[in-house]
Parts: C-alpha cells; structure tokens; sequence
C-alpha cells in the first residue's frame, strides 16, 4: 500500500539498519526516510502516541511555517495555520489513507484547505464557498498506458526537446533522467529521495504541459 | 452512460486551483468540472503529489523554540479543540447543512454535481428572460456566480464587460463554432473573444455560469482552456 510513498522493500532494508529510529535525525538537510512518515501517521490514529506526534510535529511544523509564510507574506497567519493544520493532523490521523498519496501529501491538502477557510472567514463570508466544497476527496483512478505511450513516439522523435526548458524545475529534472538518461521511475525516486509515485506524478504533469507547448495556443 | 469530457481547463487553471490561489468562484468551476472528469481528477492528485514532495523537501529551521513547545503542548492538550479555531468544527457543521442535490424549476428536475449541492441550495430566486432563467448563487463582490438553465431553441445572450465569463455545462448541450458542449465542458469567453453558443437540442440545458471582475486575471493566465483535447478524445 505504500508503495507510491516509495518504501520499497530496498528501503525497508535500509531502515531497519540504520536502527529503527522513525525519528529525523538532527541533520537539518531536508532528506526524508521514504515511508517514514506514512507508518508515524498510522502508529498516530492507532496508538495515539504522543511521542510520534511530537517527532512528525517537529518535521512538519516548521516546514509548514516556511511554506506559509510563502502563501501569506505574514508571519503571524503563517502560525495560526500551522497550529490549525497539526491540530487537524493530531485528530484526523485515522483518515490518513496511504493508498491515496503520501503524508506530506495529505498535510499540503489539510494546510490548504485550513488557509482557504481561514482567509474566508477573516472576510466574514459565512455564506460563502468553503473548502469542503472545492476540494472533497474524490476517487482518484489511477491511469496508467495509453496517453504516456503515445507520447513516448513524440519524445523519441525528439519534438519535445525544445520545450524541456520551459518546464518547472522539478518536473524537468525528472524527465531528463527518464528521458535522457533512461532511468526507470523506481531508479530516479533513489536518486533524488522522492517517492516513487512522485516520480510519476510528475512526468504526467510534465507530458501534459509539454502537450500545451507543442500544440500551441488556442485562439 | 457518462460522455467523454472535451474542454477542460488549462494546466496552469488546475494549478492554481489545486494550490487553493485561484479566486473560490472560480475554483468552484474547476471543481464541478472535475466531478465530471476522471482525467483532470488524475492530474490534480499528480498536483497535490508535487506539491506535498515540495513540502517534504521545504528546507526549515528546527522546531526546538519555546514557541513550538506551546503549540505542541496546546495540541496533544485534551481540550484542544475549543482553544483553536479549528476548521474540525467547521467540517463537521458542514455536514449537517442541507443541500440540494437536484435543481427544479419550472416543470425540469435536474441533478448537480457534489460540489455544487451545498450551495445550490443557497440560491436565489429564478429570474425569467425569454428562454433563459438565471439563479444567483451567493459568491463574492468582485466574481458572480449564476445557474443558468436555457430551454432548446434559445442563444445565450452576450455579455460585453472586461472580465471573462466560464460557463460550465452541467446537463444538457449548447453548440458554436467550436463544436458540440456536453456535461463536464467548459466554454470560456473572454474579452477578446466571444463565443455565441446555443442550445438547438430538444432538451433544457443547465448551466454554471462565472462573470469575473476585470483585473481578476493578468499575462500568463491568458491560456484557460487546455488546447489538447483533440489528443486524447
Ligand atoms: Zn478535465
């Protein structure tokens, strides 16, 4: 179930030598153990642990404060959502569902969903348009095959070189290893420390824009 | 038997949707459009995907201060859901509204997709115009948001204004020189260019319609409907 989060059984391996511990270790580098924080989220909601909560807390917390800042420019609604998501985190743990995306995956959406309410109702619009209207968890059918194969011949017929540069960073970075470098999807996850469906994620995002890009716009 | 959606949004729309940055009335047509569309449902959990990695990967100074003490305690603390805001309470009151899941009016029964069912049942009275009734829906100031339901035979008037107009189809068909609307299609006109879509069908074709305000967007936004439908359908 946990695959798309990238804990393979290599990993697995991995953890167990480095010694158990789910916790991060001191190192301020962002590299995050694959699957660490799936397993945290289920000892959570099942055990209530308050130890596990408090090591996902002291990784997410702050990174979740870094990326609010971003969205608010304002440091004291930055916190107020912090606050407000890893409340949610702490009570809502037992929906957390592995096989629908990673946690750090479901904490974005919570964070989202909270920033989006929050900003509502500092504009007093009780009537209005919230969160759980836009943004219910709606079934997410996996698609693999058909359009990616298609668009295997174009890459090969080296159309959709020119427009590599245009792709956000990330997403590029990924398609130069599968593309360029011919990589397999579970190879480019071990190198760059991102989950394996992430991987994936994003070279179906990058094929879409690069469809965009080639076809032009439309008038 | 669901039809194949044809008009769907641009990749930089769902972005900005998914992120939560796209203005809610705006939002809420992407959201009802993905309740008709497997495929933009797809790529918007590639978005979420993307996005919570970068979240992961955020580097961050570490959560050893007094401050994250406080938080921390406040949260594990038991009485912790009355000493926040928390939008817990606000998704459960949610629940217990009503909503509506059909649209009446007049003779017609019409069902709405999930993401409309709440506010629909918040709209305001239907207002006649020849072979059109319009229902407010509340929304913001600045971005209206309306049901439109257009009997067969009837052209969707024009509306001459700065900002864009996104109808989405929500039962029914419109057609214009770009094809054939179905449920799930987006039709966007802007102020450079209008479409005149009409419903030629023999049965009433409902409606979501946003006016947006003449500022709401800038460059880099001027690509709002994907362009390779054609590819996949
Ligand atoms: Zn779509």
């Amino acid at each position: 179930m946990l695959d798309r989060c990238g804990l393979t059984s290599h990993h697995a391996v991995e953890f167990s030598r480095q010694g158990s511990s789910m916790i991060a270790q001191q190192d301020p580098s962002p590299s995050i153990e694959l699957g660490q924080w799936e397993e945290a989220l289920n000892v959570i909601a099942v055990h209530r642990d308050k130890k596990m909560y408090a090591e996902l807390f002291k990784y997410f917390a702050p990174r979740l404060r870094a990326f609010g800042i971003k969205m608010f420019g304002n440091e004291q609604q930055a916190m107020e959502m912090v606050q407000d998501t890893m409340l949610n985190v702490w009570q809502k743990a037992a929906l957390f569902d592995a096989s629908r995306g990673c946690a750090s995956t479901w904490i974005f959406t919570i964070a989202r969903n909270v920033r989006f309410d929050m900003l509502r109702k500092k504009q007093s619009r009780k009537d209005d348009i919230s969160a759980d209207d836009l943004w219910s968890d709606g079934d997410y059918p996996e698609q693999e095959g058909s359009h990616s194969q298609q668009w295997d011949l174009y890459l090969i017929a080296e159309k959709i070189a020119p427009h590599f540069h245009a792709l956000p960073p990330a997403q590029r970075l990924v398609m130069e290893k599968v593309y360029l470098d011919e990589l397999s999807h579970q190879e480019v996850s071990e190198q760059l420390s991102i989950p394996l469906g992430t991987v994936k994620s994003r070279i179906r995002l990058a094929l879409d824009r690069l469809r965009e890009a080639i076809d032009g716009p439309r008038s | 038997m669901a039809h194949a959606v044809k008009f769907h949004p641009s990749l930089s729309l769902l972005e900005q949707y998914t992120e939560g940055t796209l203005a809610a009335e705006l939002s809420l047509v992407v959201a009802a459009h993905l309740d008709f569309c497997p495929h933009c449902q797809q790529l918007r959990h590639d978005i979420e995907a993307d996005i919570g990695c970068q979240l992961a990967q955020q580097s961050a100074a570490s959560a050893d201060g007094e401050e994250w003490q406080q938080m921390l305690q406040q949260i594990l603390s038991p009485d912790a859901a009355t000493t926040t805001q928390g939008s817990v309470e606000t998704a459960s009151s949610t629940e217990s509204e009503t909503v509506a899941t059909h649209i009446e009016q007049g003779q017609h029964r019409i069902e709405i997709p999930r993401s409309l069912q709440r506010l629909a049942a918040k709209r305001k009275k239907w207002l006649q115009l020849g072979g059109i009734a319009t229902a407010k829906l509340p929304s913001g100031d600045d971005n209206h948001l309306s049901l439109l339901l257009i009997e067969s035979n009837t052209e969707v008037p024009l509306h001459t204004h700065k900002g864009l107009e996104i109808t989405l189809v929500l039962a029914g068909e419109m057609v214009d020189e770009m094809g054939k609307y179905a449920a799930g299609d987006l039709i966007i006109n802007t102020p450079d260019h209008t479409h005149t879509p009409k419903n030629i069908s023999h049965e009433p074709c409902l409606c979501l319609s946003v006016l947006t305000a003449p500022l709401e967007f800038k460059q880099g936004l001027t690509r709002l409907l994907n362009p390779l439908q054609r590819f996949f359908y």
